[in-house]
């Protein structure tokens, strides 16, 4: 079951496209990583979701529903650039947010008051926004987000103004809002938190979905025929050997262990590999070069613009 | 409730509850009626005492008296001293020295010109005498040299010649108002005072409906709240919830300053509204008390105004007018909000909403002059003018095709401020949305024909 289905979607600004037929499925109770660089459409997208503004065709289905005025109450989203009224109590303001999306002032309080407990930020209710730092009013916009207990959540880089004991407490109510049953669109540029989190992943560049899928088979799809060494041997030696199939990517020594990372060319094997080096050395380990989402990203954004300049 | 209605809740609880709102509406009552009290006490409680030498030059206004030989009026009913005005005579003036030397805080040098025109008499003091006193002395002084004219020159009886003069007033007939006594130019200055308090509240308001939206466009807390609502509903709940309170305040205001200036009334006039001291008043035949008389005949008049209004018409009008025209204004200020980024980008805007707002008051200024003007017809009629200029007619009262005039320019301004506030509704959804980009006409008109 998917929680977002997207077909076809586009949108442009006069004369600017914006979305060029995104199509794209968001399954149900995953994390789901939306990438792109600034400017991409990930904000359009978003808003387009969140139905702040209307696509020009193609179609998102919400829990299998074509989107409905209702449907907000189902969504929690925390924009990128997000703020509170500087000048009302944060209690005060928690609660209109909470009752604009549909729940009751009973439940609300109810809701809230779990929250500011479990964030230990109870003695704030009183205080005004303006009177809080920034790390904290993010807290405060974080829990308005999650509270009505939408089925989906928009999070436009959550973590940026925390300090890193803060991303790790949002990042356990992150997991455990996916546990409990909540699906979760992540947009983010901190690639380290795509890894960390993530089940899925979309792309975006200029408009369209250049990229997404699962986040281990994207990320296989993007492996080299590239592998990670660890052996004890002269390195001298090791360098000779690789004559003209394999490429030296890098090379470090601790102790007198070296690690070393080999491209595999001209259809050759780890066996070729192996073979090449036994002779010489003592391999300890050697395992595939799994890429980062940081090469993925930037090399998939390459080759998008190389496409589109091209064409 | 229903989500506009948690947004008016916010809009309207978020500033009564600031402590500018409280003090606004507690402090100008109390300003207004301290500008009124304090004027009427100020003349009327002026205790300062005053020992006025006469100088009678001719010996015409005064003679010995029998008994102690001194010098007195010689009129009746002339230079009578009160509590705080003692006169003292003598035919001799005395140099400036000698007066600022000697008891006497004002003198006034009578003479032949004096005698002959009136103008002209020097009214030497030490320190300025208040308006009152000044009045008090003249009226004196008047009635003096007005017997002996009437007395020593005609010879006639000064109690046949007051049995002859006569004072006459209007009663003004509206033969439109089926000739009834009309009292149309007091009327139009009590419904000018609802023009201006229109005015005043959808300049004061509507800034701050401006202000706000800047606000949540700066705040950035625009996108949460329609990711809730839809941008339409948002900014209609800010502007009836700013409307409503400057309704509160507008009420609050009538309430607060009927009791100030009841209460005040009692305690200062309390005496003086006694009907016997009026009547007593009356009789006293001078011409100081006629001017008095004639004051009060005045103040009778607008009191009389006051009355005829037909109130309950007015005060709705004034609602309706009120609620019209801020919608109106208020969804084109909150247009203006939304497309831009800071407070200090708003004046190419403001201009053409701003000069409507002001023609309409001159316009109201001038029917104050002349309620029946032709030209009003019109402004009443044109929407961005009537919440103002109506307000005149309204308290004046309706008559046949006023009447028509009135339902036509009420229906007009439903639909002009139903196509702007859609119209305001299209700029703002898109305009809350827009940063960095400091909009032009041209943006905004783009704004308007997209389709969303």
């Amino acid at each position: 079951m998917n929680t977002l289905e997207i077909s076809n979607l586009s949108k442009s600004f006069s004369g600017h496209q914006a979305l060029t037929d995104i199509n794209l499925l968001v399954p149900e109770q995953k994390i789901f990583g939306l990438l792109g660089p600034n400017g991409a459409g990930k904000t359009t997208l978003i808003r387009i979701i969140n139905q702040i503004i209307k696509a020009d065709s193609g179609q998102v289905l919400l829990n299998g529903d074509p989107l409905r005025p209702d449907h907000v109450y189902d969504i929690g989203y925390l924009p990128e650039e997000r703020g509170l009224y500087k000048k009302m109590k944060v209690g005060e303001q928690a609660m209109y947010l909470a009752q604009l999306k549909g729940m009751s002032s009973r439940d609300a309080r109810k809701q809230l008051d779990e929250w500011f407990d479990r964030f230990d930020i109870t003695p704030w209710w009183n205080k005004k926004v303006e009177e809080l730092s920034k790390g904290m009013a993010q807290k405060i916009q974080f829990i308005t987000t999650v509270l009505h207990n939408p089925s989906l959540l928009i999070l436009d880089e959550p973590f940026s103004g925390f300090d890193p004991i803060n991303v790790d407490i949002v990042t356990q109510e992150i997991l455990r809002l996916r546990d409990e049953g909540a699906t979760i669109i992540l947009s983010t540029h901190n690639m380290g938190s795509v890894e960390a989190l993530c089940d899925h992943i979309g792309l975006i560049n200029k408009s369209e979905l250049v990229l997404s899928g699962e986040l281990d088979e994207v990320r296989s799809r993007f492996k080299k025929e590239a592998y990670q060494l660890r052996f004890k041997g002269n390195m001298i030696a090791f360098t000779n050997a690789l004559w003209t199939n394999f490429e030296l990517l890098s090379k470090k020594t601790e102790d007198d262990v070296h690690t070393c990372e080999v491209n595999l060319l001209k259809g050759a094997k780890l066996n070729d590999l192996l073979n090449t080096m036994l002779p010489i050395s003592e391999v300890l380990e050697a395992k595939p070069l799994i890429p980062s989402m940081h090469d993925i990203f930037i090399e998939a954004v390459g080759t998008s613009n190389e496409n589109q300049d091209a064409s | 409730m229903s989500k506009i209605g948690l947004i008016i809740k916010r809009e309207y609880s978020t500033r009564v509850k600031k402590k500018s709102f409280i003090v606004m509406t507690f402090l100008a009552p109390l300003i207004f009626a301290a500008v009124i009290f304090g004027g009427v006490w100020f003349i009327v409680n002026d205790t300062t005492n005053h020992d006025v030498l006469v100088v009678d030059q001719n010996g015409i206004l005064t003679r010995h008296s029998e008994g102690t030989g001194h010098l007195e009026s010689r009129f009746a009913n002339t230079f009578r001293d009160s509590d705080n005005l003692i006169y003292h005579f003598t035919k001799n003036d005395i140099t400036d020295e000698v007066f600022k030397e000697g008891p006497y805080t004002l003198k006034i040098v009578i003479d032949d010109a004096q005698l002959n025109s009136g103008s002209g008499t020097p009214l030497t003091y030490k320190k300025i005498p208040s308006l009152r006193v000044k009045e008090n002395i003249k009226s004196e002084l008047e009635n003096a040299i007005e017997q002996f004219r009437v007395q020593d020159n005609l010879m006639l009886d000064w109690a046949t010649y007051k049995s002859m003069k006569v004072s006459v007033s209007f009663v003004e007939m509206d033969v439109e108002q089926g000739g009834h006594e009309s009292l149309d130019q007091y009327k139009a200055i009590v419904g000018f005072g609802f023009s201006v308090m229109i005015y005043f509240f959808i300049f004061l308001y509507g800034v701050q409906v401006m202000r706000g939206v800047i606000e949540e466009k700066t705040n950035r807390i625009v996108e949460v709240i329609i990711s809730s609502v839809k941008p339409f509903q948002l900014m209609m709940g800010k502007i009836v919830g700013i409307g409503l309170v400057g309704l509160t305040q507008f009420l609050m205001w009538v309430v607060l300053c009927s009791l100030v200036m009841f209460i005040g009334g009692l305690i200062m006039f309390g005496n003086m509204s006694d009907p016997a001291l009026l009547v007593d008043a009356g009789s006293v035949v001078s011409t100081s008390e006629l001017s008095d008389a004639q004051a009060m005949l005045l103040e009778n008049d607008i009191a009389l105004a006051f009355l005829s209004i037909n109130w309950p018409l007015l005060i709705t009008l004034f609602i309706f007018y009120f609620i019209g025209g801020f919608l109106l204004y208020g969804a084109m200020f909150a247009a203006i909000g939304s497309a831009v980024d800071a407070e200090t980008d708003t004046q190419q805007f403001m201009l053409p909403v701003s000069l409507p707002l002001i023609f309409g008051f001159i316009v109201a200024e001038m029917l104050l002059q002349n309620p029946d003007s032709p030209v009003g017809v019109i402004f009443e009629l044109v929407p961005f003018t009537s919440p103002i200029v109506m307000m005149i007619r309204s308290a004046m009262g309706f008559a046949g095709m006023e009447w028509l005039v009135l339902f036509g320019s009420m229906a007009i301004l439903v639909l002009t401020f139903l196509f702007f506030v859609w119209m305001a509704g299209r700029i703002y959804r898109i305009g809350i949305l827009m940063y960095g980009k400091k909009a032009s006409y041209k943006d905004i008109w783009k704004w308007i024909v997209t389709k969303s």
